[in-house]
């Protein structure tokens, strides 16, 4: 059975300075899933997808990739990509560039290159804009630029965090849609960082509800609607959800 | 939290380089001094009555000098930071020009304007000596001026000005913010005016050697020690007292960081033009003060003999730059360049990478080397002059001696200054990037020579700028520190001042004058540009022409649907050649996008050049009582009265809404509670009332809405738009709607080529008036001033509004018309028109008692 599971955490804990941040994390993630995590600022959820792409070490536990352990692994050899809140697209290159740079850093062929990155931007439709330089361009696209430079490395799990907090409302929702649609298009294995509830219903598979540091549900958005597991997730997750939310999945079985 | 790969070892080992080479020419020359001094060297000094003396004079003129210099610096900042003028740039280099010559030079320009047969003499035939604690404290004035006004400046460029428009709001005087707000503000960045100021000024000799006369200052009584009497013990202990006041201020510095969020605050309230001309004023004065020193050093090096012989030459600068004249200065110029050079370019170097490391890794030595970098700021040049004179005296011919240690100890000298500008520039940068390297797999060197120094190489060079001008003009270190072959231009003028070679003196002055003022004008420049470019914000400006503007608009109206040009060119009413050449512009400057199925897309950067020409809001006048309109308007106001079912103003709401100009403000006055009903079916509008709607012309409405007309359509309320088209969502210029008629008895305007010439009741083959206008921002300022002029005025509120902007302040103005159909705009002018569009109101009874 363990062999569907693209990710297994297990038994992670994390301490700061004699303060726990992350205790006791246990999940699997299956191949192809969305999944967010979802929790409010200071629940620990930024540590957590820090240490599942490798930039931070927990103290305990291990994380184990299609049955492979890789918790000692490099980021950069996780086969994990990572988007962030910021873009943190390097401004003094064009989108194209930006896209290319970490092709180019392994030395691939030239041909290949070209081929990955005009694929690539053709997938997120920016292919008009490779030879802009983000500073030129509005934040979805920029954010777009960032899931293409993630994308054209080819790993099989991408990880969000929080990518649109810093988005308008109009284009959040587009984004959403889009994310959501390139997931189903390449079937991705992909993780989301959100503080936000409608973010985390309208997009997951299942939602990962977090509060202080530990893991307080782990299901569909229909079941954490409907049987939410104690007090906190009816107050701060069901109850916040919209009347449109609320009535798509009254209507769902 | 910790950062597994941030652990890598090689940003330690690279601090800790960093570190040890800091200490070796900083803090070592130090310690060797201290340990230099001994008691013998200490009893003289402190028994010598000249040194007290000289303390006493050096504190002085310091303080005098430095509180001068504050509180000019504070009153030039505070104006050049709130008046609105073009070319701040150049006033603010102007005001910082003494940055770019050294402080003797300075003394000779005091000096020669104030000094016996000096300028002041021979003009006016004012007789100071030249020398002495006036000139002292001038001197002083006009060097530490730019170092108090740039840091003053900067604080006001960062100030929250919302204070002010709290303040102004609740009527407090524009003095009492000043000493309320401003200065309480101010306090920090004051008392660090203050002690650089001071230590700048107290540490400096190359001013005193030029005009102190019998006023010995303590950095003279060192020189004396050190350059004529060879004892160098007694320079140690004289060091250690002039390192006091800067350490003071280091200290201070340190314990108060900065705590703005480092982005510059809009101005919020435009200044009025007489505080606009007082502050420019001012600041020019200052500026042209400041440069009378230089002024005077400029015009000595093309004289033949000063004061004695006053014929224009240039033979000062022929033999300055024969190399086999007796004063040619030619070697020196070579040694100043060279050090300049290599000092900005390893100065730099080194700067950047302790800024990088100490900022961008987490290496266990980011603090101390931190600290380290910055200390450089508390050591007066001349006492590191002194330690290194110690610290080396061994290494002659290899190092002490030669240009290489005036190039260190230039760099350490000046090192704080690029270090922390490096600083702010990482700081700056995107905290992410390391993370995304390392997720991508790219190595962090890759990283640095690919994204960290491309968008930080405006800062580069301006760190190199700064480097190369003070290394340009220094003379307290390295004067210590040279010898005759490898002597600096700067540290020459000394050598002609012994000779009183006023001309030499001059040509030197001036050469590094303009040499660091083509430096700091080039620099800045490149560094811009080289910022712009990496950015990708090098574009040129585009405004847009009325053609392109037209071409623009139709594409933004029939958006998504594929065109080609004629259509454009039809829709337009231009050439197929003229439509055919914008359109190719377009492309080329990304404007638009042409798509395989021809359709054509705005850019976001099309969007911007037509942003300038939105309509951003609307204001419906509807106050009055249609009187002609009786009886229905008894019980309606006449833009609710229904005309085959819709209320009148509906037809303009709709038109309003449909392009998205939902900020619509609507005058109202007669029977104004019945336009609440209007929310139901347009949330977004807002209601300002006219009181005195019936005793007073439609100039009362708009003097109601005075300060909300920006930008935006002024519309009647009673006008029956059969073709929503008449609103568009973008303008090109102010205008009036109009129909062209052949004779009317209405309202009609008259054409004066593009313009409205004048406005009449009744004429023939002029234009009919649409009470729709759109006024552009430059004239809605105008309209505002106006509209309270006329109505404040004698009979002022007779007047129709209209009447202002057309006839009272026509010179103001310059109004289109924009040509439509005459049977796109129906105004119903009484009721029996009404009864002919609408007969359901043939039988019509008011409700109302009359």
């Amino acid at each position: 059975m363990d062999n569907l599971n693209k990710i297994s955490v297990v038994n992670i804990n994390k301490k700061y300075n004699g303060q726990i941040i992350l205790e006791d994390i246990s999940f699997d993630i299956k191949s192809g899933e969305f999944i967010s995590i979802l929790g409010s600022s200071g629940c620990g959820k930024t540590t957590l997808l820090k240490i599942l792409i490798g930039i931070e070490k927990s103290d305990t536990g291990s994380i184990l990739k299609d049955g492979e352990e890789i918790t000692n692994k490099k980021p950069s050899e996780r086969g994990m990509g990572l988007v962030f809140q910021n873009y943190a697209l390097f401004p003094n290159m064009n989108v194209w560039n930006n896209v290319a740079y970490a092709l180019k850093a392994q030395r691939l062929p030239k041909e290949e290159i070209k081929q990955r990155v005009d694929d690539v931007l053709a997938i997120v439709g920016l292919s008009e804009f490779a030879l802009k330089k983000p500073g030129k361009m509005s934040g979805g696209q920029q954010q777009r630029v960032a899931i293409a430079r993630t994308l054209a490395l080819n790993p099989d799990i991408i990880l969000f965090d929080e990518p649109m907090a810093a988005l308008d409302a109009d284009i959040r929702m587009s984004l959403r849609k889009e994310i959501k649609e390139l997931q189903k298009k390449l079937n991705k294995t992909m993780i989301y960082v959100t503080h936000d509830q409608e973010e985390a219903f309208s997009m997951s598979d299942r939602i990962i509800v977090m509060n202080d540091n530990h893991i307080v549900q782990y299901d569909t958005p229909n079941n954490i609607y409907k049987h939410p597991q104690n007090d906190f997730v009816k107050k701060f997750v069901v109850n916040h959800l919209d009347e449109k939310a609320k009535a798509i999945l009254d209507s769902t079985k | 939290m910790k950062n597994v790969l941030k652990k890598t070892k090689p940003s330690l080992y690279l601090q800790i380089g960093l570190f040890i080479i800091l200490f070796i020419f900083l803090i070592l020359p130090l310690i060797v001094m201290l340990f230099k001094v001994n008691g013998n060297d200490f009893g003289f000094v402190f028994k010598d009555n000249n040194f007290y003396k000289a303390i006493g004079n050096s504190l002085i003129y310091t303080s005098i000098g430095t509180i001068i210099s504050v509180v000019l610096a504070t009153i030039a900042a505070y104006f050049l930071s709130r008046i609105q003028v073009k070319g701040k740039k150049w006033l603010v280099i102007l005001l910082t020009l003494p940055m770019l010559i050294p402080t003797i030079s300075i003394g000779l320009g005091v000096r020669t304007l104030f000094g016996v047969g000096g300028f002041l003499d021979q003009m006016f035939g004012l007789k100071f000596d030249g020398l002495g604690f006036f000139d002292l404290i001038i001197g002083s004035v006009v060097f530490s001026f730019p170092v108090a006004f740039l840091l003053i400046y900067d604080a006001f460029l960062y100030e929250d000005r919302s204070v002010y428009d709290a303040a102004n709001t609740l009527g407090i005087k524009r003095l009492r913010t000043f000493f309320g707000i401003t200065i309480p503000y101010l306090k920090t960045t004051l008392i660090s005016a203050f002690f650089a100021s001071f230590t700048l000024i107290f540490a400096d000799y190359g001013l005193p050697m030029e005009v102190a006369g019998k006023v010995k200052t303590l950095p003279m009584y060192l020189y004396e020690q050190v350059l004529s009497s060879f004892k160098y013990g007694r320079g140690a202990v004289i060091s250690l007292v002039l390192l006091l006041p800067a350490i003071v201020a280091f200290v201070f510095d340190v314990l108060n960081k900065d705590t703005s969020d480092g982005t510059a605050k809009k101005e919020n309230i435009a200044p009025s033009k007489a505080f606009n001309i007082t502050g420019l004023v001012i600041n020019i004065f200052m500026a042209v003060v400041l440069f009378i020193p230089s002024l005077a050093f400029i015009v000595i090096s093309f004289v033949k003999r000063f004061p004695s012989d006053m014929t224009f030459t240039f033979e000062n600068y022929v033999n300055a730059f024969s190399p086999y004249s007796t004063v040619s200065i030619v070697d020196f110029l070579i040694n100043s360049l060279v050090i300049s050079l290599f000092a900005g370019i390893f100065g730099t170097i080194v700067a950047y990478t302790a800024a990088y490391t100490s900022v961008r890794t987490s290496g266990k030595m980011a603090k101390p080397l931190h600290l380290i970098s910055i200390a450089t700021l508390a050591v007066p040049g001349l006492v590191l002059g002194i330690g290194y004179v110690f610290l080396f005296a061994d290494t002659t011919g290899w190092f002490a001696g030669t240009i290489t240690i005036l190039i260190v100890v230039n760099i350490i000298h000046y090192f704080s200054s690029p270090y922390l500008m490096a600083k702010n520039a990482f700081d700056k940068i995107n905290k992410n990037y390391e993370t995304v390297a390392d997720t991508l797999g790219i190595s962090h060197v890759s990283l640095f020579f690919k994204v960290m120094v491309p968008n930080t190489i405006g800062t580069l060079v301006q760190m190199f700028s700064y480097l190369f001008i003070n290394s340009m003009i220094t003379i307290s270190a390295v004067s210590f520190l040279c010898t005759y072959t490898t002597q600096p231009l700067a540290v020459s003028i000394t050598t002609y001042e012994a000779q009183a070679i006023w001309e030499m003196e001059s040509v030197i002055s001036s050469l590094i004058l303009l040499i660091n003022f083509g430096a700091k004008i080039g620099f800045d420049y490149l560094s811009k540009w080289l910022e712009k470019l990496n950015k990708g914000k090098v574009e040129t400006k585009m405004e847009l022409t009325r053609n392109q503007f037209s071409f623009l608009t139709y594409l933004d109206d029939h958006n998504k649907k594929p065109l080609n040009q004629r259509q454009i060119a039809d829709g337009i009413t231009l050439s197929l050649g003229t439509t055919n050449k914008i359109l190719n512009e377009f492309i080329e400057n990304d404007v638009i996008i042409v798509h395989k199925n021809k359709t054509i897309e705005i850019t976001e950067k099309g969007y911007k050049l037509l942003e300038p020409y939105k309509v951003r809001k609307a204001i419906v006048i509807a106050a009055g009582f249609g009187s002609r309109m009786a009886p229905v308007t008894l019980d309606t106001p006449k833009p609710l009265v229904k005309v085959n079912g819709v209320r009148i103003i509906d037809t303009l709401l709709d038109a309003l809404y449909a392009k998205d100009i939902t900020n619509i403000t609507i005058i109202v006055g007669y029977k104004k509670e019945q336009f609440k009903q209007l929310l139901e079916k347009y949330p977004t509008i807002k209601f300002i009332e006219n009181p005195i709607y019936n005793e007073s012309n439609n100039i009362s409405s708009m003097y109601a809405a005075k300060d909300i007309i920006d930008r935006c359509y002024i519309c009647e309320a009673d006008l029956v738009i059969s073709n929503p088209s008449v609103i568009t969502k973008y303008q090109y210029s102010s205008n009036y709607l109009g129909a062209h008629v052949s004779e009317t008895d209405d309202w009609c305007f008259f054409k004066k080529g593009n313009y409205i010439d004048r406005v009449a009741v009744g004429g023939e083959d002029c234009w009919h008036m649409i009470g729709i206008s759109y006024w552009n921002e430059k004239d809605s300022m105008k309209l505002r001033e106006d509209i309270v002029k006329v109505f404040n005025s004698r009979g002022g509120k007779e007047k129709y509004w209209d009447n202002v902007p057309l006839t009272i302040c026509k010179k103001d103005f310059k109004i289109e018309v924009r040509e439509c159909k005459k049977k796109y705009v129906t105004e119903i002018d009484n009721f029996s028109e009404l009864i002919i569009i609408d007969p359901s109101y043939k039988d019509y009874k008011s409700k109302t008692e009359f």
